[in-house]
């Protein structure tokens, strides 16, 4: 009895391998998804804040498998002689090798590049979600470079969503110590520069950096001219094309991104994605909350 | 990616100068011969053949296991498989920011965690393929090597490879003249000798030893017990953990 269920589920494994396409049409036709999901619903979110204690925030963000680690270490530069009262986010984005079959060690993926691109675009370009100004310590003299490395731990589809979820956690959770800048022009605690000098102000709780926006993204594929919402690996490798949408905590679009793909979208189509995307936007922004308040809390 | 990098850390606090009380009381609250919390879970990612991720105190690392397939690097004929490692640890896993690309001591790392455990796969088993261990330490807390270990060769059973036995390893630092077993990176910091002993704990065979620094044959003697203890309680750990994700997968199946 056992085996012979054993046996069935093995078939159904080899179909699978071999005709991929024809697999996943069957599940479509019947308006479902091999993992048991609706066509219109993307995977279920989990945050993990603060896993990473040398760095000087961080996140886990899994979506389904899909899984992306972001961490900040804040370090001290001189500001550029045109912005002297700026600081700077460095992003970058590794793909692990571990992640999936296709990844080997030695040169960042070009993938891994174009994740950087929509995560530069979402946070700094057109969302402006960190105003670098919040990063100057003292004009033209010093400001912090928050390096914010996201490293994608498990390749299941959906990157851009996750990578941005990620960031957006790790940047939301960020303190900022209360730092003076010496004659000499060293950076100390304020603690220290006050005693020091005339103690007017006492330290106090490091700042949070402030979010001027919470950008979050969502991508859809087309499949046999269905919209599948929150896309696996196995799907990316099967729609005609994917988009991904990126929205604001105020429902602006931030940005839009169909990456090439066999197939046109018409407007209609574009626009039940940005519609997708608010809808996964409250969904996520509740999560995001959620996180932050129990971090917050537990100290 | 070509970033210039031309700032500096910010560091405020330095590294503690003692790290073992009066009372033989360590800073994490432990005793000198005690080993931080452990959590071993096999199958932890969905892309590799075999995976695993392993918290050992603030230590943490996640492996993920390719193969046996096709080398990626052109390599002469081999009637034995090969044990191919990268070990890399995140930029953000330790005290000051690491720069990307492979430093020397990652890739000593990967040479040590490759020898610890070829030792144990039956290479024979495939001839003229790798297998591929990928390591990512995401934060380091001292002793990530030997949690390296113990994670490889948890994620190489859990992909089906077949090995003599499983490897746990473990590791001994001696600060001012007292053993510390399973130090952190604090304690490492301060040592003046250390012992990295990697073994099949049930066929009671070691398949690396690395020491540093002088030692009287006695007091090594002694490192090396606290040693094999120390993998002793790994591997009932491992077994543990490999036996539930088993039943789990078993249990998976039987519903479908």
């Amino acid at each position: 009895m056992a085996a012979a269920e054993i046996t069935d589920s093995l078939e159904a494994d080899a179909f699978k391998k071999l005709y991929p396409d024809q697999f996943y049409a069957r599940f479509i036709a019947d308006g479902i998804r091999p993992d048991g999901r609706p066509l219109g619903r993307a995977r279920t979110a989990s945050i993990g804040l603060g896993a990473v204690s040398t760095a000087d925030s961080s996140a886990l963000v899994k979506f389904g498998n899909s899984t992306a680690l972001a961490g900040i270490k804040l370090e001290i530069m001189v500001p550029k002689d045109d912005t002297p009262n700026q600081g700077q986010l460095s992003i970058a984005v590794e793909m692990a090798p571990m992640c999936s079959p296709d990844m080997r060690p030695g040169r960042p993926s070009d993938a891994a590049q174009v994740l950087v691109e929509q995560l530069n675009n979402a946070l700094l370009a057109s969302a402006k979600a960190v105003n670098l100004d919040d990063l100057c310590i003292d004009p033209g003299k010093a400001a912090w470079v928050a390096y914010l490395d996201i490293y994608v731990l498990d390749s299941d589809g959906s990157l851009a969503d996750v990578t941005l979820l990620a960031a957006v956690a790790a940047l939301a959770t960020l303190r900022l110590p209360h730092v003076a800048v010496t004659d000499g022009g060293n950076v100390v605690p304020s603690s220290e520069a006050a005693e020091a000098a005339a103690p007017d102000e006492m330290a106090v709780e490091p700042t949070k950096l402030q979010l001027r926006s919470v950008p979050l993204a969502l991508t859809c594929g087309l499949y046999k001219d269905q919209l599948i919402v929150g896309l696996t690996a196995e799907e990316e490798a099967l729609v005609a094309t994917s988009v991904t949408t990126i929205v604001d905590d105020q429902g602006r679009l931030i940005g839009q991104l169909k990456a090439g793909g066999r197939a046109e979208m018409d407007i209609a189509r574009l626009q039940d994605c940005i519609e997708a995307a608010k809808l996964r936007y409250a969904e996520l922004a509740g999560i995001l909350q959620q996180a932050i308040t129990q971090y917050d809390g537990s100290g | 990616m070509a970033r210039r990098d031309t700032s500096v850390p910010y560091q405020p606090q330095s590294r503690p100068e003692a790290v073992v009380s009066d009372t033989g009381e360590r800073l994490d609250g432990r005793g000198l011969e005690e080993f931080r919390s452990a959590f071993l879970s096999p199958h932890a990612l969905s892309q590799a053949a075999g995976s695993a991720y392993a918290e050992c105190g603030k230590t943490k690392v996640m492996v993920g296991v390719y193969g046996p397939r096709q080398s990626a690097r052109a390599t002469a004929f081999s009637e034995q498989g090969r044990v191919q490692c990268d070990v890399k640890l995140a930029s953000f896993a330790t005290r000051q920011r690491r720069r990307f690309g492979q430093s020397t001591d990652e890739r000593e790392l990967s040479g040590l965690l490759a020898t610890a455990l070829e030792a144990a796969v039956l290479r024979h088993t495939f001839p003229k393929s790798c297998i591929d261990i990928y390591c990512l330490v995401l934060e380091s807390g001292g002793s990530e090597l030997t949690v390296a270990i113990t994670a490889a060769a948890m994620a190489i059973a859990d992909a089906g490879i077949a090995m003599a036995d499983v490897v746990t390893a473990c590791s001994v630092s001696r600060v001012a003249g007292q053993l510390l077993l399973d130090p952190t990176a604090d304690e490492a910091f301060r040592e003046d000798g250390s012992v990295l002993l990697a073994m099949m704990p049930a066929a009671n065979l070691v398949t690396q030893l690395v020491v540093t620094g002088e030692w009287s044959s006695a007091q090594m003697k002694q490192a090396l017990c606290l040693c094999m203890g120390g993998c002793l309680q790994l591997d009932a750990v491992t077994r543990k953990a490999l036996a539930s994700s088993e039943e789990q997968a078993l249990a998976a199946m039987r519903i479908e």
